[in-house]
């Protein structure tokens, strides 16, 4: 369990990005819920919680690729493949985050290839 | 001849070159419409937050926005990654943000750097810092004026006291509330001329008798060959049997209320340099931006603003509009013929001014310490 921040220093509509390896992104959605899913787009390295939160969906600021936050689904292409989600706790008004346990579905990332030698 | 052999009735114009010149086309962008306040657009074109017009001011492309909280913003439309042009379109509206179509760095409407691909493994890209760069904006009569210059010069006295030259004083201006009222026409000309020579055209009346039947037939003073810029505050009078400023002499339509009676059935003129040039009449003004886009083309964008609710109730202000549509086409043909002359080898020394026009040649002295040229 990783602490992320207050629950009061998330406004609604606004999201904080937990810099973990693979980073984790936490949306305050306008209704008031709280979910976490992987912060990086699974189509190009973006930050998601640098996107556009509608509702129960994140919008990738850099292709537009939508994901849904209760199940990481891909809403809207060019994405392919989910983004994975993280049970999130509230404790004493801290935000806890769950790590998941399953592989995550990073965008191609050559160098990180590279320097782990051939497949 | 030369001009120190030129009889006391006549002043010379600028040489020929000065029309047709690339090379000082470019140092008057620089030193001109990149340096000076530049009436860029109409506020109630940017009616929302994302609404946003591109605008060539220079030799450079400025992208002019409404942010979410109302206010007016101006960036130079370049992206800071590798410089590729981030607007393309002349209009248009984004939801959220301005992406470059070509690596996708995203800007939101304050112009701070949101998105980039990668950007979370370079923690050190400051977002503001590799933000878009920011133009000096200035809303004032329903228009955005902007300024590129490193250093604006101050509004107030680069603008506004080139009003209170030409009018004697701002008010006499105010009183038309230009700010509040709607476009009800708006015309796009592509004029075939260097700018000056449109410049110089709006200043004199010299040609009036002549190219404006129409006007002169409303304004019978025109005939004169005295402009109303002639002359500081002076405002033409009506002809006698005319109703309105119409093409026809007919009625015009509902009078701005704040107009004073002494304003009534007259009609002022007002050059703002370097680019803006407008026309009151008790109904209506006639807002004219110029965008020089090549040494012999220029871009003229003239909107007829009514009250609000002429606009919205769909009167009918053709009559109205088509005077002075026709007024610019009888100018700008006139500017375009005047063109090809002034890279002739009989013109390369210019041409003189007559004593109705002789205003211009203040205009010239005004061009010539602008760009740094001596005097001669």
């Amino acid at each position: 369990m990783i602490p992320a921040c207050l629950l009061v220093d998330l406004p609604r509509g606004e999201a904080y990005r937990l810099d973990i390896d693979p980073p984790v992104s936490v949306f305050h959605t306008d209704d008031g819920e709280v979910f976490a899913i992987d912060d990086t787009c699974t189509h190009q390295d973006a930050s998601l919680a640098d996107g556009w939160l509608e509702g129960c969906e994140v919008e990738c600021p850099l292709h537009a690729s939508k994901f849904d936050l209760r199940t990481g689904a891909v809403d809207a292409p060019p994405a392919k493949r989910p983004v994975r989600t993280h049970e999130v706790l509230v404790q004493d008004g801290m935000i806890y985050v769950v790590p998941s346990t399953d592989a995550p579905n990073l965008p191609p990332c050559v160098a990180a290839r590279l320097a782990s030698g051939p497949a | 001849m030369t001009s120190t052999s030129l009889p006391d009735s006549l002043i010379a114009t600028l040489p020929g070159s000065s029309y047709t010149d690339p090379d000082l086309f470019a140092q008057e962008q620089e030193r001109i419409f990149e340096t000076m306040w530049f009436c860029a657009v109409r506020s109630s074109e940017l009616a929302k937050p994302g609404a946003f017009r591109t605008v060539d001011v220079g030799r450079e492309s400025i992208l002019i926005t409404r942010a979410r909280d109302n206010s007016i913003r101006a960036y130079f439309n370049v992206c800071r990654h590798r410089g590729a042009k981030l607007c393309t379109e002349e209009t248009g509206e984004v939801k959220r943000a301005f992406q470059c179509p070509y690596h996708a760095w995203t800007y939101d409407l304050n112009g701070k750097l949101v998105a980039a691909p990668n950007l979370t493994k370079m923690p050190d890209v400051g977002r503001t810092e590799f933000g878009l760069v920011s133009v000096a904006v200035r809303e004032w009569l329903g228009y955005v004026w902007v300024n590129l210059a490193e250093n604006p010069p101050s509004f107030d006295e680069d603008v506004i006291s080139e009003v209170v030259t030409r009018l004697g004083d701002v008010e006499l201006l105010e009183h038309y509330d230009i700010d509040h009222l709607s476009v009800g026409r708006r015309i796009v000309y592509d004029v075939k001329a260097n700018w000056k020579l449109i410049i110089e055209n709006f200043m004199e009346c010299y040609h009036c008798a002549t190219i404006h039947p129409e006007l002169t037939e409303v304004l019978p003073e025109f005939a004169d060959g005295y402009a109303a810029q002639y002359y500081v505050g002076h405002g033409a009078e009506f002809g006698e049997e005319v109703q309105g400023f119409t093409v026809d002499g007919s009625e015009g339509l509902d009078r701005i209320p704040g107009v004073s009676e002494d304003q009534d059935r007259r009609y002022y003129a007002i050059t703002i340099k370097p680019q803006v040039f407008i026309n009151l009449v008790p109904d209506h003004v006639i807002f004219h931006r110029m965008y020089p886009v090549a040494v012999d083309r220029t871009i003229v964008e003239c909107d007829w603003l009514y009250l609000p609710h002429v606009v919205e109730s769909g009167k009918d202000v053709s009559r109205s509009v088509e005077l002075f549509d026709r007024v610019n086409r009888q100018d700008f043909e006139a500017c375009e013929r005047t063109q090809p002359g002034m890279s002739s080898r009989m013109y390369a020394k210019g041409g003189v001014l007559v004593p109705s026009e002789h205003h211009i040649g203040t205009f010239h002295d005004w061009v010539n310490e602008r760009l740094g040229i001596s005097q001669g």
